[in-house]
């Protein structure tokens, strides 16, 4: 059973709706957020790539688990859903909470408080 | 040194990012609250996952290429990694937002280059907080 692909697509289909249903940061929305996951995409080819290489394999992937496609250093291509979701879901908690921190004016401040929103500020 | 090899490349990815906070302005560390807030629940939701996948024997780590360290049955390598690349993708997309909204000059210019660099700016009196970075951000 490839359990990591099947892991890898629950867990991506898990943070778009936990984004899109409960954090509500507007994340998809944003331009900045997907030249970002662009770029660390990019970045991760030799990163994962030096991790999971097949010469000196740091991180070793029961080829059970996986549906078998390496790209690049002989990544397993589920990593870059794995990366997504990880990535999104701190990126979505970050816009989330800036949304309070950022609320710097009194009458936005008033107004977050006197709907029980954060106050959390830095 | 071969069994730090997994912590050495952790290390170079925040070396490789630490620019942005500063030269991008990208206010990742200079804002610890929020983002602890972003990073504790991603890292304890991908903790479980490695937690149940390395018990299942969906993946392992080389003896030779890791320190041995553990907490439970997890090396500190991936923990390490849990809160790294999420630390990337935050500078990473600070620094995007930053060019994309005052555009390359205004964004190096409110880093620590517009700092060092004579661009006419007054009130230089940064505070260790970063409250002028703040107020100009307002503006």
């Amino acid at each position: 059973m490839p359990w990591y692909t099947v892991m890898t697509l629950l867990a991506m289909a898990l943070v778009v709706a936990l984004e899109l249903v409960v954090i509500r940061s507007g994340i998809f929305r944003m331009r900045a957020f997907w030249i970002a996951l662009g770029i660390c995409a990019l970045f991760q080819i030799p990163v994962d790539g030096w991790l999971t290489k097949l010469s000196s394999t740091i991180v070793i992937y029961n080829p059970d688990v996986f549906a078998g496609v390496r790209i690049f250093f002989d990544s397993p291509i589920e990593d870059w859903g794995f990366g997504f979701a990880l990535m999104t879901l701190a990126l979505a908690l970050w816009v989330r909470q800036g949304r309070n921190d950022d609320a710097t004016s009194p009458a936005v401040r008033d107004a977050a408080l006197a709907t029980g929103g954060g106050n959390e500020r830095d | 040194m071969q069994r730090f090899q997994y912590l050495i490349v952790m290390a170079l990815c925040v070396g490789v990012t630490l620019p942005l906070e500063f030269i991008l302005n990208a206010r990742v560390y200079r804002r610890p609250r929020r983002m602890f807030g972003a990073l504790l629940p991603t890292v304890a939701a991908f903790v479980v996952w490695d937690v149940f996948a390395i018990r299942l024997g969906h993946w392992t780590f080389s003896p030779e290429y890791t320190t041995g360290w553990k907490i439970g049955n997890i090396p500190v390598e991936e923990i390490t990694f849990f809160v790294v690349i999420p630390l990337c993708a935050l500078l990473s997309f600070e620094a995007v937002s930053n060019i994309l909204r005052d555009g390359w000059v205004a964004t190096l210019r409110a880093g620590v280059l517009g700092r060092l660099l004579p661009a006419g700016r007054s009130g230089t009196g940064s505070s260790e907080r970063g409250d002028t970075t703040r107020s100009e951000e307002l503006v």
